[in-house]
């Protein structure tokens, strides 16, 4: 999830202005007359059509562009470059597991705590030189290394521990016993030639694409035909960074861009008018749950948790905040992990029994409490005035705060009793390292439970997947009973793109960044 | 001619400089822990703010800072680690375009507008005002509406192809220039049509239009020279405005310029770069003011009076709203 949290300070434009915003858009879609609307987005279908180029405006901000695929990804449009210019060790498969890449097997030690890794031996950088395990290990080296910028992105592996064998292997070894280090390795394990320094400039890599011009707005990437993969359909990419989500979405009706990657819901809505437009919808992209803190009064008591899950009109809260584009939720916060617990009976609205388990819990002349929010990520503050409404249905009086969009992180995240979080599709496993845990550096809802706290042990040490999401799936029921979460609904990710753009990802986090297999109809 | 004119405007940009820095202290949070999301642990963020070189003193970076940008070398970016210089040169070339072209827009605009106010014996100074006080982003919607949405002439969102400069899509400098020009020229119409009335109400111009003088020839010869200096000042302040006023219709309409830079730089605390943005609008007024005063100087000594162009609306306009 951290790696989603730049697109919160492009996004941290004044309501107002917002609202100007999405009114100029609905006011300029309406104009044009069509009565096509959106279809979601084909699966690919036909034969692929080879060449053209696609133009694709993606969130980025001028300020934080960058060419070091090591340090802190601060933009997706520098994202996007570096998935399409460098190969990574794996991907994440449709199924949220990881598939290969750079790396075509991997199996661990018996104590699950080294792990060999197997490359291809078919990989050039894009100057002529093959890809070798030297490189891999330098460029891995090198992320660990400036973990402070990237907030320790490998963090689970020592890299001085870890070593080459060979040219095409490499053995890495994890702190602690780690089932899932293929997982860790996804999307963000860009492979640099060894010893390479000065990253001012455009380095070598060994992707599908291979960069032609790159600035802080644009960047121009042409196909590497050296590349070992699949060879990419398109001749040429042109990213553009566009900060505002409107602009963006404006880009692609206006005909000035192929793509719009993450628009809003209300973006999309009035696209419906234009015509000759597909959706991409990528389910459980964004969530705001409400977060009570387990520690503090009034949450302290587990009777007045279960009340305000019962209070919560879900399918009014998707519909309002997401214009319908999501899916309603059960207070688990990851429910596209694979491992989450599909049995569990569906929370419903229940303002009597809510009541009646306010009134038990000693407050039957209801409750006043501030809940807070902010605007970081649009409806943010929308899913808690109407939380808000739907509380005072059973003698809660909550009083909304929103607070400056820039600071909520640092000042009100994981320290106020009652706020409203976001989640970008962060997995269930990295979820419980950040915050769920006794040792959690954010433990946002203060959940401290010894029993979750070793059978995630007992899970992450665990090789075979399904023997694994199901050890997963048992913490969660406890969390789904007893936690501090109210997870109301996730909103689909949403891009807009032309008619005739094909195959591009629908999959879980990062998957979205790789389009090398798109193709355009003529 | 001695330096003394120019020591003031250069008093000017440090004062402006140590403002911008100081309001960027104010802000809270740092580019430290803006940049963790909530998710970082406590000793990440102190071994980021260590690496950035935050933990030093305000006062000492200020410094390093200014004995820095003295010698040309504006630092680099905290956060991506280019420098800032060279993120400046990339876009500043497509923010000047965009002021130039405004610039032009607002002169044109204004001269209509005082025109038209002048044939009017000065009346219809409502309009100026209130259209003045009308916010950039609502010319920017209604614009794009009108001329993007409904008519289709001109793009929604000024990109510019790749590696290219404005002048490849000057149809992308449209809508975010008219929309800086409409309420500068609004607001330069509103204070300069003070001195128009002033000085229509002069007694060698009521004299001449009594005696039939075609209007054109009044303007031409009895006004416009009492509008000239007032008129410059006015300029130079609207430029200053114009060059301040990016930030906003750049990031509207996805333009890349220097605007957007700052608005993003801000949001991530990134204060070499917003320190460095916070100079071009005010070097701009600043020069432009030092032009405006010159040109006054000699333009009074040749006309021998001393009370050309000090007109009230000037003194209203440096304590204006640009």
């Amino acid at each position: 999830m951290r790696l989603n949290a730049p697109s919160r300070a492009h996004q941290s434009i004044p309501a107002t202005r917002r609202a100007l915003l999405t009114v100029a858009g609905a006011l300029l879609l309406t104009g044009c007359s069509s009565s096509d609307s959106p279809g979601d987005a084909a699966a690919p279908t036909g034969k692929p059509v080879d060449g053209g180029t696609l133009r694709y405006a993606v969130t980025g901000s001028p300020a934080t562009a960058s060419n070091d695929p090591h340090g802190g990804l601060g933009n997706e449009s520098d994202l996007l470059r570096f998935a399409l210019a460098y190969d990574v060790l794996t991907v994440p498969g449709k199924d949220g597991e990881p598939k290969p890449r750079l790396a075509v097997s991997w199996k661990p030690n018996k104590a699950m705590n080294r792990w060999t890794f197997t490359l291809r031996d078919d990989a050039q950088f894009t100057d002529g030189r093959p890809v070798r395990a030297a490189d891999v290990l330098y460029s891995l080296r090198r992320i660990a290394d400036k973990s402070a910028e990237n907030y320790g992105r490998l963090a689970d592996f020592d890299m001085k521990a870890s070593s080459a064998d060979g040219d095409h292997t490499v053995v890495l070894a994890t702190r602690a016993p780690m089932a899932q280090a293929a997982k860790a390795l996804e999307s963000v394990s860009f492979i640099v030639p060894e010893g390479t320094k000065d990253f001012s400039k455009t380095v070598p890599g060994s992707g599908p694409f291979k960069v032609r011009t790159s600035g802080a707005q644009t960047a121009v990437l042409v196909r590497n035909d050296r590349w070992w993969g699949s060879r990419p359909h398109l001749d040429r990419i042109e990213i553009q960074a566009i900060a505002d989500p409107q602009a963006r979405a404006n880009a692609v009706t206006s005909g000035q861009a192929d793509v719009a990657g993450s628009v809003s819901p209300a973006a999309v809505k009035s696209a419906g008018n234009s015509g000759g437009l597909q959706v991409v919808r990528r389910k459980g992209v964004t969530e705001y749950p409400f977060i009570m803190r387990m520690d503090t009064k009034p949450f302290d008591d587990p009777r007045v948790r279960e009340a305000f899950r019962l209070a919560t009109d879900r399918k009014a809260l998707v519909d309002t905040v997401f214009l319908g584009y999501g899916q309603i939720a059960n207070d688990l916060p990851t429910p596209y992990d694979p491992s989450y617990p599909g049995d569990l009976p569906q929370r419903v609205r229940d303002v009597a029994k809510a009541k009646e388990l306010l009134q038990q819990a000693g407050h039957a002349d209801g409750l006043t409490i501030t809940l807070h929010t902010t605007t970081a990520y649009p409806g943010m503050d929308t899913a808690a005035t109407l939380y808000a409404r739907q509380l005072s249905e059973i003698g809660v009086k909550a009083n909304v705060k929103v607070e400056p969009a820039d600071t909520y992180w640092t000042a009100v995240y994981a320290k106020k009793t009652f706020y409203t979080g976001y989640y970008g599709g962060i997995s269930f496993p990295d979820l419980a390292r950040v915050g769920l845990l006794s040792t959690s550096p954010t433990n946002e809802t203060a959940w401290k439970n010894k029993k979750f706290d070793t059978g995630f042990t007992r899970a992450m040490g665990t090789l075979d997947a399904d023997r694994r999401n199901t050890l997963l799936a048992d913490i969660q029921r406890d969390l789904w009973k007893d936690g501090g979460y109210v997870v109301w609904g996730t909103g689909d990710g949403l891009d807009l793109a032309a008619r005739g753009v094909t195959g591009l990802p629908d999959g879980p986090g990062f998957q979205r960044m790789f389009i090398d297999q798109v193709w355009m109809a003529k | 001619m001695t330096l003394r004119p120019f020591l003031r405007p250069v008093l000017l940009t440090v004062a402006a400089t140590a403002v911008v820095f100081t309001a960027t202290e104010l802000l809270p949070g740092d580019a430290g822990d803006l940049r963790r999301a909530g998710r970082a642990s406590e000793q990440d963020i102190a071994d980021e703010r260590d690496r950035l070189g935050l933990d030093r003193p305000a006062a000492v970076r200020y410094i390093d800072w200014l004995y820095g940008a003295v010698r040309g070398d504006l630092g680099r970016s905290l956060v991506s680690g280019r420098t800032v210089t060279g993120l400046f040169a990339e876009r500043l070339p497509a923010t000047a375009a965009l002021v130039v072209f405004a610039l032009a827009v607002t002169v044109l605009l204004t001269a209509a507008a005082l025109t038209v106010a002048f044939l009017r014996g000065g009346h219809g100074g409502a309009l100026a005002t209130g259209l003045a006080a009308v916010p950039q982003s609502v010319y920017a919607a209604v614009l794009g509406t009108v001329f993007a949405g409904i008519l289709g002439w001109l793009p929604a969102v000024s990109l510019l192809p790749p590696g290219g400069s404005p002048f490849d899509a000057p149809q992308a400098l449209v809508l975010p220039g008219v929309t800086l020009a409409l309420p500068s020229a609004a607001y330069a119409t509103a204070l300069l049509r003070g001195t128009l009335v002033d000085t229509l109400r002069r007694p060698h111009v009521s004299d001449a239009r009594t005696r039939g003088v075609p209007p054109a020839l009044v303007l031409a010869r009895h006004v416009l020279a009492f509008l000239l200096i007032p008129a410059l000042r006015v300029t130079a302040l609207v430029a200053g405005g114009l060059m301040a006023g990016t930030a906003l219709v750049e990031t509207m309409f996805g333009y890349p310029g220097t605007g957007s830079l700052l608005v993003s730089a801000v949001a991530v605390r990134d204060v070499p770069v917003v320190q460095a943005a916070a100079l071009p609008p005010v070097v701009v007024l600043l020069l432009c003011m030092l032009v405006a005063d010159r040109l006054a100087v000699l333009h009074s000594g040749r006309s021998g009076s001393t009370d050309h162009g000090s007109g009230p609306a000037v003194a209203a306009a440096v304590g204006g709203r640009a």
